[in-house]
Parts: C-alpha cells; structure tokens; sequence
C-alpha cells in the first residue's frame, strides 16, 4: 500500500516537466489563416475598421477660446454693463453649452485632482486644454475676481438659475461653513496624489450635477444634486459658498484682485439696499467683498442709481410752496 | 485702501501670476494630446487566450456610467475567418435548422449582419465566405460575441473597443475600477490609430 503510493508520487515528479512543457507551448491564433482579399476573390474589399476617435483637436481649442471668451464677457458685463439680465443669459448659455452639450467638461473643479497628479506624479499627464481649464480662472481671478463662478461655471449657474428666495445666512455661520470647501480640497488633493493603486478623485465621485448634466450616473450623485437644487432656493448658491474646493482657490486668488466688482459711494449710494439683495453674503458693510463675491450683479439691479435713476424715470416731487 | 496694502497686493498678484505661470510651464511641457481611455484586447477577459468555456464578462455594460456604455464589439475583417458557422452570430448550441445552419443568433440586440461575399464556389454553392460586421448603433458591448470568436472556432478578430465619441473620458472610470482582468488602461491614442483614420475618412 505504502509502495504503491511512493510509486504514484514518482510518477507525479517524473511526468511534471513534461506537463511544464505543455504549458508553455506558445499557443498563436493562426491570424494568418484568416482568408483575404485575394482568396475571397470577386472583387471583395475588405471593410475597414471603424475607429471613431474624440473630439477633434480644433474643438478642444474652441473649448478653451469659449472658456476665455465667456469669463471676458462675465467681467464685461457685471463690472462694465453692470448687467443683472445680461449675466442671467450668460448663465443660460454655459449650463446649455458647458453643462448639457459638454456633459459638465470643461471642469477646473475636476481639474484640481489631474493637476495635482501630474504635478506628483513623474508619469502622469494632462492635455493641454485642462491645463489651460485649471489656469484661465485662477488667473482672472487673480485681476478681476470670481468672474469665472457668475455666468460661466455650469455647475454655479446652474445654480444661479434655482435661486428663488434666497435667505441672509447668518455671517458666524456663513464663515464656519465656507471652511468646508478647503477642508474638500485639501481631501481631494490628498486622495488625486495617492499612487495609482488608491487613488481616487472625489470631486469626481461626488460631482452633484454632472449627473444631470449627462442624464445618468450614480444615484448618490442625483440625491447630492437634488438636495443642492432644493436648498439652493433658498440658501444662495450652497455648493458654490461652502463646498466648491475650486472656489476655495479662486477666493485666495480674488483676494489680490483690484478691478472686480466694487461699490463705492460716489458711483452707488451708501443706502445698504445691495446688501439685502446679495443673496451669498458677499457684501459686508456696504462694501463688496472680493473673495465672496459670484459674480451675479444683482447688488447692481437694487442699486437706486442703476435702476430708475440711470435710466431718468425718477418722478420729479414739487417742492410744496 | 491705504498705498502699503495696494502695494502688497500687486506684489501677492504678481507673484502668483508667476507662480502659475511656472507650474503651467512644467505641465505643458510634459502635456500629451489627447489622453483616453482603452482596452488592452489581450488582457480582456473575452478576448485573451485561454478564456474558453468561462461566461462572458458583461462589465463594460454593466458599469459604464454612460447610457448602453461607451464600449462597442467591433470585428477586425482582416483577421475574421469569414466562417459560413460563425460561433459568433449563431448561437451554435440551437437547434439546426432546415438550411443546416443553427436556428438562433448569439447577440441579443441583433447587432450582428451575415452576407456572403467573394467569388461563389461552383463544385459547392455553399461553402462559401461571409462577412460579418457589427452595427454599432444596435451593439452595447456586453462581449458575448468577442467571447465567442475564439480558439478553437473563431480566430479572436472580434473584440471589444472604447468609442471614444461616446466616451466622457471620466476621472475614475467605473469598468476600469470594476475589471477584473486590468484591461482597461488611460494613454494617448496610438499614432496607427490616427494615422489609420486620416486614411480611410468613411
């Protein structure tokens, strides 16, 4: 009993370099087997392969030509025109282009992640239009302010566009809060810069429109989206205030600005009806606070001297004799 | 605004100018052009070699956050066997019918077409070539036909393909995180690939 089992075990040891050589017979599919042109005769012209590519490369200029052109028009038409209306259609234009037509691509908020990857990571790159998507803002901001949150952004016009009755946050409150977003960036750094294995891009992952804009995704992403939409009502531009960890960047870059959005004695009255009319609680004071202030002019359309007055509707009152 | 916080402020302004203007730069000079993401067919689980017998791996439609997924079969005509029984559009496992040929297909959406083509074989009409090419507006890539164009039937010329047209190009692609064989990688389209598509322009 015990010998036949030694014999078997021999057996075993003889026959497994030859099981060894079986496997690694190089196995190639006889590609060359398959019949072409020539044996199928008859004139047969072998298909080609269809190969559809991305967007082609003009386009991603175009995409970036937009990018620059809508910020240009955003600081045209708040700190020049001081248009309300005209940043209203702005804001329209970029939630159809650069939200439904894009599908929310062109993102600096996203951009975040890939710059902090390529900037760590020796092998990782980026193409060139998201470098110039994660620049273009800052850089304007950096001059004019926010210009790039107002009419531009898909994701904050989109919600400019739902803001319905918006409420004064409290200023404790708004200021804890607006801690948020560099808390977000400094996560969603930390997780873009993991090695390839864990990493992870949360800003991505937790896109809250992105899903609208592409009608589909995770329904996690509808839920945060939704919520946003419903709060954004009545709290001014949630995602944008406390959460956005782009804004976190643009508002230490708006900060060095010196030609944003100002109010300023001489040209508006001290009269305090644009604060309550700024719905994100960028105006302290009477004053417009840079690295709060989204770009929406509506401090402009409550403004006295804007509205009736510019426009010499105001009512002459006889002085009584 | 007093004159030493204007100063500051245009100091801080240019100096971060700067600062992004340096960090562009290094960007830029390591930027490739177009980055997306693709399939490695000898990685794939319904393509590699030796995966015979084992259930297709439906991943790529299941996962894709894109409506009927971005990933499409497409079949290599160079490299396809023309078979009059092609385990790919037959589902050979039917019932054969009064032709000879199997009484079912393989693709659920019918995506796949069947007509014989070349010179017609007059000893026998019927051993004849057929080619086979897969309508991609009907195909959502659930890889049952690549699975089924294999040894020792099939000569692998199926396989399955990112579009990169329906492709979003997601920071974290859901079939790549889900794959369970890594095949799915993100790199710049190779050169053939362009150079291919500038020759053929249909």
């Amino acid at each position: 009993m015990r010998w036949s089992l030694v014999l078997v075990l021999l057996w075993l040891v003889a026959a497994l370099p030859h099981a060894i050589e079986a496997q690694s017979i190089p196995y190639e599919r006889p590609r060359d087997r398959a019949p072409q042109q020539k044996d199928i005769g008859g004139g047969y012209v072998t298909p080609p392969v269809q190969k559809p590519l991305p967007r082609a490369a003009w386009l991603e200029i175009l995409d970036t030509a937009l990018l620059a052109g809508a910020m240009g028009l955003s600081v045209w038409l708040v700190v020049r025109r001081r248009s309300r209306r005209g940043v209203a259609a702005l804001a329209v234009a970029s939630v159809a282009y650069f939200g439904f037509y894009r599908e929310g691509c062109i993102c600096p908020i996203g951009s975040i992640q890939n710059v902090a990857v390529a900037l760590v990571d020796a092998h990782a790159r980026i193409p060139i239009l998201v470098i110039a998507t994660f620049f273009l803002p800052l850089l304007v901001a950096v001059f004019y302010g926010r210009a790039f949150c107002g009419g531009v952004c898909a994701l904050g016009a989109l919600q400019e566009l739902v803001v319905l009755r918006p409420v004064q946050v409290p200023r404790r409150l708004d200021r804890a809060l607006g801690w948020l977003k560099y808390v977000y960036l400094l996560a969603a750094i930390w997780w873009a810069v993991q090695p390839l294995a864990k990493r992870d891009f949360i800003i991505c992952r937790f896109d809250p429109f992105v899903g609208f804009f592409r009608r589909t995704g995770f329904a996690h992403m509808f839920a945060i989206g939704g919520a946003l939409l419903v709060i954004g009502m009545f709290v001014g531009r949630p995602y944008c205030r406390y959460l956005c960890p782009y804004g976190g960047l643009l508002s230490w870059c708006a900060r060095l600005a010196n030609r944003g959005v100002t109010i300023t004695p001489d040209k508006e009255l001290d009269c305090g009806l644009c604060a309550g009319a700024c719905p994100y609680g960028a105006i302290d004071q009477m004053r417009a606070v840079r690295k709060n202030c989204l770009y929406c002019a509506r401090c402009y359309a409550a403004c006295p001297r804007e509205g009736p007055l510019a426009q010499g509707k105001l009512i002459q009152v006889e002085a009584a004799e | 605004m007093s004159k030493d916080v204007s100063r500051r402020k245009a100091l801080g302004r240019m100096a971060t100018a700067a600062g992004m203007g340096g960090a562009a730069l290094y960007l830029v000079k390591k930027a490739q052009g177009q980055i997306v993401w693709q399939i490695d067919s000898a990685k794939c689980l319904n393509s590699r070699l030796g995966e015979v017998g084992v259930k297709a791996c439906d991943l790529c439609l299941k996962e894709c956050v894109v409506t009927r997924s971005a990933v499409r079969a497409v079949n290599h005509c160079s490299g396809c066997g023309r078979c009059n029984i092609c385990p790919a559009y037959f589902n050979v496992t039917s019932a054969v019918n009064r032709e000879g040929l199997p009484s079912e297909k393989l693709c659920p959406r019918d995506a796949i077409a069947r007509k014989p083509i070349g010179a017609i074989d007059p000893g026998d009409p019927a051993n004849n070539f057929y080619e086979y090419i897969i309508d991609e507006t009907k195909c959502d890539g659930c890889g049952k036909c690549a699975m089924a164009c294999k040894e020792p039937a099939g000569l692998g010329s199926i396989v399955l393909k990112v579009r990169h047209d329906l492709c979003v190009n997601c920071n974290k692609c859901a079939i790549s995180t889900s794959c369970p064989k890594d095949a799915f990688f993100q790199g710049p389209i190779p050169r053939a690939v362009l150079e291919q598509q500038e020759q053929s322009p249909a």
